[in-house]
């Protein structure tokens, strides 16, 4: 009797002991993950608000009186006029056959070197 | 005698409650006298036991689980996020800096947004040195006078501001004086990176960062309920285009002042809004009415022979009208005293388009004469002729001056026909235009990018052809000649009239108005320019009438904006073969 009620005891000492040890656990990890997450979501507001700061410099720096000027200036760019942009059917030549041309070309050219080198 | 009980020697070192020990149940006295004492601590051993091992069944539960989850088995965070198992608020514990959400134009560039900043407030209970205090403010704010700071800080308060939206140079200044009483708000302020551009479209907002005009204003709840941006159905580059064209033309004319609304023809999702004079949102400075004034939504004007558009179409419609019909416009048409003319000269027999070429009143007035005055009542309300746009995204809009049907006279109806007699606005004039000429569909005007549209047919696709091919020979021989910019099929009607002042007619002013489309061939795009009183000049000679001031602005927007649109151009092709091949050449 008296070493079932040790035993009973022993069990009951570990099973507590074992529970307040993984809570303890448990919590510390929690705790540690949550500080991790509270410092990643400072950053990301931080972060959030640098980039909607850049974001407005960067509309600020993209109006179309700057963007003109910058094209003009550094790459002699100006508007498109009407008569620049043409159908696809006014072009002098049909690409999609030239580039049948080209490809037959290649063709002929490969199978001639390798003739050649077969012939050596 | 009496009732005997005999106790056992247990049960006499037992110790009982007076009384306790002769409780006897009656019930149980008939299947047995009564429990013995040996039952009862078998019993609560055995309760005991029980007890002790669900107890100990469920710490080795809790103890298997803590163990489980301890030795990393239990949920993973990483995998837990990527799946999205949490919900965002168990994550993200932040708030968005920004409360107002971006304003974006339909290519993404933001138009408007919020920058958070401070604002300086006084506790002053807390300041003893005022003058001290109001010294050092002043050399960090030389824009607030000296005497400002000091009328302020001599305030009894605990919240008394001082200067709203510091720069962070102006918060760290401050905050380097280390004087107790003075603190820091956060706030947002709200930012037009384009200044002038869309000022009439988007408004402003007010110190308090709420929408006071404009989209601000009629957005201001889903602006402020959610962070996410709205897009609107403008294309930046566009409007910059339209309005630079629209500020050149009002130099070059001397004109009060010009608008202009490019709208899709198909979805009525206006594409540029400009207004000149406009202001800048981002100043908060007086600036004067007419500048604070939106002309394109607000400004109720009668449109003159823009009018003959919808007249002709409804003519039309209402079948009594057939494109080859003629009419004998040699002769004023009499309404007892009042009498129509044509101020270009009489023409003779017109059919409808060369009604609409030469701009004939008196064409316009037998056209409708044939018709009657209930059914262009019906399709003038049809196309909202007689409403305000309530749907559209701008509290700056104005119902049109309709006349009631008890004052709608022959002689009314005769002078609606040529477009005087209702007065509108150029939004109500450019929806309705679309609607004559996309196949026959009205579509509500809309900001709102990608809103759903629902369309209501207001002519047949028939007459919408055939008004197209009137509307184009207006461009390619008539009035609008000036406007017929090569490959893009332009067509469209001009229209002035006289301006009304104090309800008198000035015929020394006019408003003038051109209402255009482009492809004639697919319609995609209509574009009203409308200026205010332009002056007449040696390049003009003379004349102020649309031909001569809004055809010539909208060949120069249509020709800078059709390539940035995307619009298929229609050449010539021998044409443009030449152009290639002097190209090659070169």
């Amino acid at each position: 009797m008296r070493s079932i009620k040790t035993a009973m005891l022993v069990l009951w000492l570990t099973l507590t002991l074992s529970v307040a040890l993984g809570s303890s656990v448990l919590k510390n990890k929690v705790q540690i993950l949550e500080r991790k997450r509270d410092a990643i979501n400072l950053n990301i507001q931080k972060n959030m608000e640098s980039i909607h700061v850049l974001k407005a410099e960067w509309s600020h720096y993209n109006t179309p009186e700057r963007l003109r000027k910058l094209a003009y200036d550094q790459l002699s760019l100006e508007n498109a006029k009407p008569e620049q942009i043409i159908n696809y059917s006014a072009l002098q030549f049909n690409y999609e056959d030239s580039q049948k041309t080209n490809n037959n070309k290649m063709n002929h050219k490969n199978l001639t070197t390798l003739v050649k080198a077969v012939k050596r | 005698m009496g009732f005997k009980v005999n106790f056992s020697k247990r049960q006499d070192e037992r110790f009982y409650l007076p009384g306790q020990e002769i409780k006897i149940s009656r019930s149980a006295m008939s299947r047995k006298s009564y429990m013995t004492e040996s039952d009862n601590v078998l019993t609560c051993r055995q309760r005991t036991m029980f007890a002790l091992l669900c107890f100990v069944l469920i710490y080795a539960v809790l103890c298997l689980r803590v163990s489980y989850v301890c030795l990393g088995h239990g949920i993973n965070i990483d995998t837990a996020i990527t799946t999205n198992e949490f919900a965002d608020e168990d994550i993200i514990r932040f708030k968005n800096p920004v409360k107002r959400a971006d304003i974006l134009d339909r290519n993404g560039e933001i138009i408007a947004t919020s920058l958070p900043t401070v604002n300086l407030y006084a506790n002053t209970k807390q300041i003893k040195n005022t003058q001290d205090v109001a010294e050092k403010l002043n050399f960090i704010f030389p824009d607030v006078p000296y005497e400002t700071f000091l009328a302020k800080l001599q305030k009894r308060g605990a919240f008394i501001y001082l200067k709203r939206n510091l720069s962070p140079a102006q918060q760290m200044q401050v905050n380097n004086l280390g004087i107790p009483g003075l603190e820091f708000e956060n706030c947002e302020k709200r930012i037009y990176p384009h200044k002038n551009l869309f000022a009439h479209v988007l408004g402003n907002t007010n110190v308090d960062n709420e929408g006071i005009s404009g989209v601000e204003k009629a957005m201001d709840e889903r602006l402020t309920t959610s962070t996410k941006p709205l897009s609107l159905s403008l294309d930046l580059g566009i409007q910059n285009t339209i309005r630079d064209a629209l500020i050149e033309g009002v130099k070059q004319f001397n004109a009060e002042g010009a608008a202009a609304i490019l709208m899709e023809a198909k979805t009525g999702q206006v594409v540029a809004l400009v207004s000149v004079p406009d202001f800048d949102p981002n100043e908060n400075l007086k600036v004067e009415d007419r500048a604070m004034f939106n002309f394109a939504t607000k400004g109720v004007y009668e449109a003159g022979s823009v009018f003959k558009v919808f007249n002709t179409a409804l003519c039309l419609e209402s079948g009594k009208v057939k494109v080859t019909d003629r009419f004998d416009t040699s002769h004023p048409v009499f309404f007892g005293k009042a009498k129509v003319t044509d101020p270009h000269g009489s023409h003779k027999m017109l059919t409808p388009e060369d009604i609409l070429v030469e701009s004939s009143n008196i064409g316009s007035t037998l056209e409708i004469l044939k018709v009657g005055k209930k059914f262009q009542r019906r399709f003038l309300q049809s196309i909202n002729m007689d409403k305000k746009l309530a749907d559209f995204e701008l509290p700056e809009t104005a119902k049109p001056l309709f006349l009631s049907e008890n004052r709608w006279s022959n002689h009314t109806m005769a002078t609606i026909s040529y477009g005087y007699g209702i007065s509108t606005t150029p939004l109500h004039i450019v929806s309705a235009f679309a609607a004559v000429i996309n196949g026959g569909m009205y579509h509500e005007p809309s900001l709102v990018y990608h809103k759903p549209h629902e369309g209501k047919r207001v002519v047949s696709e028939k007459t919408s052809e055939n008004m197209r091919t009137l509307l184009r020979a207006v461009v390619t021989r008539g009035t609008g000649r000036r406007a017929n910019v090569e490959g893009y099929q332009v067509m469209g009607k001009t229209g002035t009239a006289d301006k009304l002042e104090n309800g008198h007619y000035n015929h020394k002013k006019s408003i003038s108005s051109f209402v255009s489309g482009f492809p004639e061939s697919d319609p995609q795009y209509t574009l009203i320019v409308v200026m205010d009183d332009p002056k007449a000049s040696k390049e003009t000679f003379g004349y102020t009438t649309a031909g001569w001031n809004a055809v010539p602005i909208t060949k120069n927007i249509i020709s800078a904006v059709a390539p940035q649109l995307n619009v298929k151009a229609d050449f010539d092709i021998d044409r443009q073969k030449s152009i290639v091949n002097a190209a090659y050449k070169r």
